[in-house]
């Protein structure tokens, strides 16, 4: 009688975490990417103020220095800006006057926020005691503060991301699924199909289709049209690539015990077949993620993807594209560290995933 | 044999950093080799084998070191702390190595003659012209048929057995002192296999070269060596003269090694024995299609010609052949896992040609297959109950999960597995025990009939003559039928009655097995049997043949 293994030996899932921990840089990506979720979670509360919250008495008005010292340490302050005429431009500066000082108070109620649409809090991380402001990446042309339209852009961005690659990940994969362990006529039909949308010209395509949503729906509406047409033309790769593999894993014999036992091809597909890709479409949905979010920003930033009131990266980044604004308004740019920050997290581990899920590494 | 020592290797250890912890692979070896000598290194999968040949020419993974006080004298140069630089102007040119699978040792993108010229130019100075008749030099020597063609041909143009020939070529390009052949002809079939051998000695004859052999062919290692060492679990159990370790082993375990050769008979079959599954003018083709798109032309490659077999109750057919007879296409044929074009195949006296799949459904439990590669048989993201409960979920045996539970674990002890492996993975079993575990998968279903599709091929010996008592005491024990898919005679010959011969989609022989593999009447089974059989038909008269 054989004796088992005396020492249980690890299972695949447990074999991956291990090899993803000894992945410092997949492990840096893993905890940018816990952040940024965490960002989008809580953006109401990381905010000082709402998204449409207006201060009119600062207008376009410059990053505030968290100072700490004023002749002595004291607890962290900004100044407000006063504004100084340039004699002989006519350019209005701003300029930091000590005369309006607002002390950062931590856990200060403001604005109503809610977590997922669940639960409603008026409590923020910090914020400055009633009627004055702090902006510390400076506000709009409407005196919206950037910071916090910058956090709450970050839900809406991320929110797309998840949304696209989870429809795009389903249709691809049923699509691929099915078309490599029919194979013939469903396969062949089916393959042309993928053909067909993948020769479209991404970008044209991309504006056409953008064209057609009424301009005057609701933003939730032109959302979702949004969301459906980045699915449109994502889905394909998965498809490709899944098909392949359900092909290989289809002569595999233990799908043809499988068979050999009289099991339907429902349940061999969900048995057998899917676990046996989960892997590659899991590294697959992470390499998603920062390819839609870019997407995404780009067409926003062009004016034709989310729409407002709604905030998300691009849509910031829209009020600065043109030169004048820009040179008016630079930190308005600030989405653009976010997306760096959230794409490099991404892919980075999107890389370590691969290589902790790669069966063949052994290191 | 008193030649001066070629090489000599001391306190060689070899360590692997896994993600699961460090792997002793090799612990602390030595054994010497004397020119023009033959040094056999015999041990199962696992035992440092390979990794041990590949320390000495210093070319394993980077995730392997080998043990600092390592001593590896190779004519008189310590070559353990040689550099890369230094041991790229030894490899290739005085220690050559043969690979295992010729299929993956030659790089399909260039044509072979080039490829064993590369090696040739890289260690010698000589204008291409010259290599270039070198090569066909060369392939004279390892006597592939028009080598002045052959040089221009892709290693795809070739069978397994010519790209061997291309490799041994290479190797003795520079006409090396030491030749290391990792299992050269294990992915070999059994007649090639002994005519690559043959090759291989005369080779070493006339160049008086060192070999180390490694192997888990105890056939192979009787015949052509002239000293052996036993490894198991990285470290070596015995070492000496080949002929005193078969005569006399001293290890346990080396004596368990050469018992484990098939031995005994099948039990005789009750006379007047009913037929069980009865396959009439079975005819399998597939269908390529070639030409251009508008005269499209298909090409039926027959891979089962009309064949006929019957399997009575209780009876262990065997089917032999060489790769590519169709064997196993027949075999799947007849359970109905393969299309067949033609033929009438009954089981039980129930028609089960025609039927779809669906329609099968309800035989599926009755009628079973045991496939090849343990390692792709089960599926890795499965525990091993819920590989052997899917056959009871999908037919329905066993009301209640705790049911079922009952049968997995009854199967379990059939199988001689302890229940507690029910919730292990495949990965954490050896190649034997998981073959365990898909006979058990089989066995669940209470079935009459199993297709064993070369069971025993991929595993190591000992284990092989274990599963192989398995096989015959299931079949007493429930009364099974099996359908015994081999290339390997003495498998056949100890567990099948009859035995059906095939050769490139015909049946070549057939008859009892006694009859068949004792006075073969057709040449090519004549040569199967030499193949495997020849070793111990022409050893020293105090070795009978195997049992």
């Amino acid at each position: 009688m054989y004796e088992a293994p005396a020492q249980a030996s690890l299972s695949y899932w447990q074999l991956v975490r291990r090899r993803l921990a000894a992945n410092r840089y997949g492990m840096a990506g893993m905890f940018g990417c816990v952040l940024i979720i965490a960002t989008a979670l809580f953006a109401g509360f990381l905010a000082p103020y709402g998204r449409e919250t207006k201060n009119v008495a600062a207008i376009y008005s410059p990053p505030q220095l968290v100072r700490v010292y004023d002749g002595q340490l004291s607890a962290p302050f900004v100044y407000g800006f006063g504004e100084e005429l340039d004699p002989i431009t006519y350019e209005i500066t701003f300029v930091p006057d000590p005369a309006q000082r607002a002390e950062i108070d931590f856990w200060v109620t403001g604005d109503t926020w809610s977590l997922l649409g669940l639960m409603e809090f008026s409590t923020h991380l910090f914020g400055t005691e009633p009627g004055k402001f702090i902006h510390i990446l400076g506000t709009d042309n409407l005196g919206r503060d950037v910071f916090s339209r910058m956090l709450y852009g970050t839900q809406i961005t991320l929110l797309m991301g998840f949304v696209v690659m989870a429809a795009a990940c389903l249709l691809g994969v049923a699509v691929g699924v099915t078309s490599g362990y029919f194979s013939g006529n469903i396969d062949a039909v089916t393959q042309r199909i993928v053909e067909f949308v993948k020769s479209f010209p991404d970008l044209p395509l991309y504006l056409a289709l953008v064209a057609l949503i009424p301009r005057r729906a609701e933003p939730l509406t032109v959302f979702i049209l949004f969301a459906a047409i980045l699915v449109l033309l994502r889905w394909t790769d998965i498809s490709r690539e899944l098909r392949g593999k359900v092909i290989a894993i289809r002569s595999m014999e233990y799908v043809r015990a499988a068979v050999a036992v009289g099991a339907s091809d429902p349940r061999i597909i969900a048995r057998h077949i899917v676990p046996n890709t989960s892997s590659h479409i899991i590294v697959w949905a992470t390499y998603q993620l920062p390819e839609i979010i870019l997407l995404e920003t780009f067409l926003s930033f062009l004016g034709l993807g989310v729409q407002a009131p709604m905030v998300s990266w691009g849509t910031i980044l829209n009020q600065v594209r043109d030169t004048q604004a820009l040179v008016a308004a630079p930190w308005l740019m600030a989405p653009v560290g976010m997306i760096v920050i959230s794409v490099l997290a991404f892919n980075a581990f999107g890389d370590g995933l691969r290589d902790a899920m790669d069966p063949y590494s052994n290191e | 044999m008193n030649n001066p020592l070629l090489l000599d290797i001391a306190d060689v250890s070899v360590d692997f950093r896994t993600i699961a912890g460090t792997v002793n692979a090799v612990r602390r070896i030595g054994f010497a080799v004397r020119h023009g000598e033959t040094l056999a290194v015999v041990g199962e999968s696992g035992s440092g084998k390979s990794v041990t040949a590949r320390a000495i020419m210093s070319m394993l993974a980077t995730n392997a070191t080998v043990g600092a006080d390592a001593k590896i004298v190779f004519d008189g140069q310590d070559i353990s702390n040689y550099s890369e630089e230094q041991m790229c102007q030894i490899r290739g040119d005085r220690i050559a190595m043969i690979f295992q699978e010729p299929l993956t040792s030659l790089n399909p993108l260039y044509r072979v003659g080039d490829q064993v010229a590369e090696n040739i130019l890289a260690h010698r100075p000589m204008s291409k012209s010259a290599a270039a008749a070198e090569v066909v030099r060369l392939f004279e020597e390892v006597r592939l048929p028009e080598p002045e063609a052959r040089r221009a041909q892709y290693p795809h143009q070739m069978s397994g057995g010519q790209r061997q020939r291309v490799m041994i070529a290479m190797a003795l390009a520079n006409n090396p002192d030491l030749l290391i052949a990792d299992e050269p002809t294990t992915a070999l079939d059994v007649t090639v296999q002994a005519e690559i051998l043959a090759l291989l000695k005369s080779l070493q004859r006339k160049h008086k070269m060192a070999v180390i052999l490694i192997t888990h062919d105890l056939t192979v290692v009787r015949k052509t060596s002239d000293q052996v060492v036993v490894m198991r679990a990285g470290e070596i159990v015995e070492r000496g003269a080949t002929e005193k370790v078969f005569k006399d082993p001293q290890h346990e375990y080396t004596r368990h090694l050469l018992a484990s050769e098939p031995k005994g008979r099948p039990d005789p079959l009750a006379e007047g024995a009913q037929p069980l599954l009865v396959g009439q003018n079975v005819r399998v083709s597939f269908k390529t299609k070639h030409g251009s798109f508008f005269a499209r032309k298909t090409l039926d490659e027959v891979a089962v010609n009309s064949l006929s077999a019957t399997i009575r109750k209780g009876e262990s057919l065997g089917l032999v052949g060489e790769s590519g007879a169709g064997k196993s296409t027949f075999g799947m044929a007849l359970i109905r896992l393969i299309h067949a074009d033609d033929g009438t195949i009954k089981f039980d006296d129930v028609q089960i040609d025609g039927r779809s799949r669906k329609q099968m459904r309800p035989l599926r439990p009755r009628i079973q297959v045991v496939f090849q590669d343990p390692f792709s048989s089960l599926n890795p993201r499965m525990i091993v109950r819920q590989i052997i409960e899917e056959g009871l979920i999908v037919n329905s045996i066993g009301a209640t999960s705790q049911a079922r539970k009952q049968i997995i674990a009854e199967v379990l002890a059939d199988v001689q597995m302890p229940a507690d492996v029910m919730d292990r993975f495949p990965h954490e079993f050896s190649g034997g025990q998981r073959q365990r575990i898909a006979i058990a998968r089989s066995l669940a279903l209470r079935p009459e009939f199993i297709l064993l599709d070369e069971p025993t091929s991929a595993l190591d010996l000992s284990i092989q003559a274990q599963i192989i008592d398995l096989l015959r005491v299931l079949r007493a024990k429930h009364g099974l039928s099996y359908l015994f898919i081999s290339h390997d005679l003495k498998v056949v010959r100890a567990l099948c009655h009859n035995v059906l011969v095939m050769r490139n989609g015909e049946i070549v022989e057939s008859g009892p097995t006694e009859q068949v593999l004792g006075e073969p009447r057709t040449a090519y089974t004549k040569r199967l049997v030499n193949a495997a059989f020849y070793a111990d038909a022409t050893e020293p008269a105090d070795q009978s043949p195997a049992d």
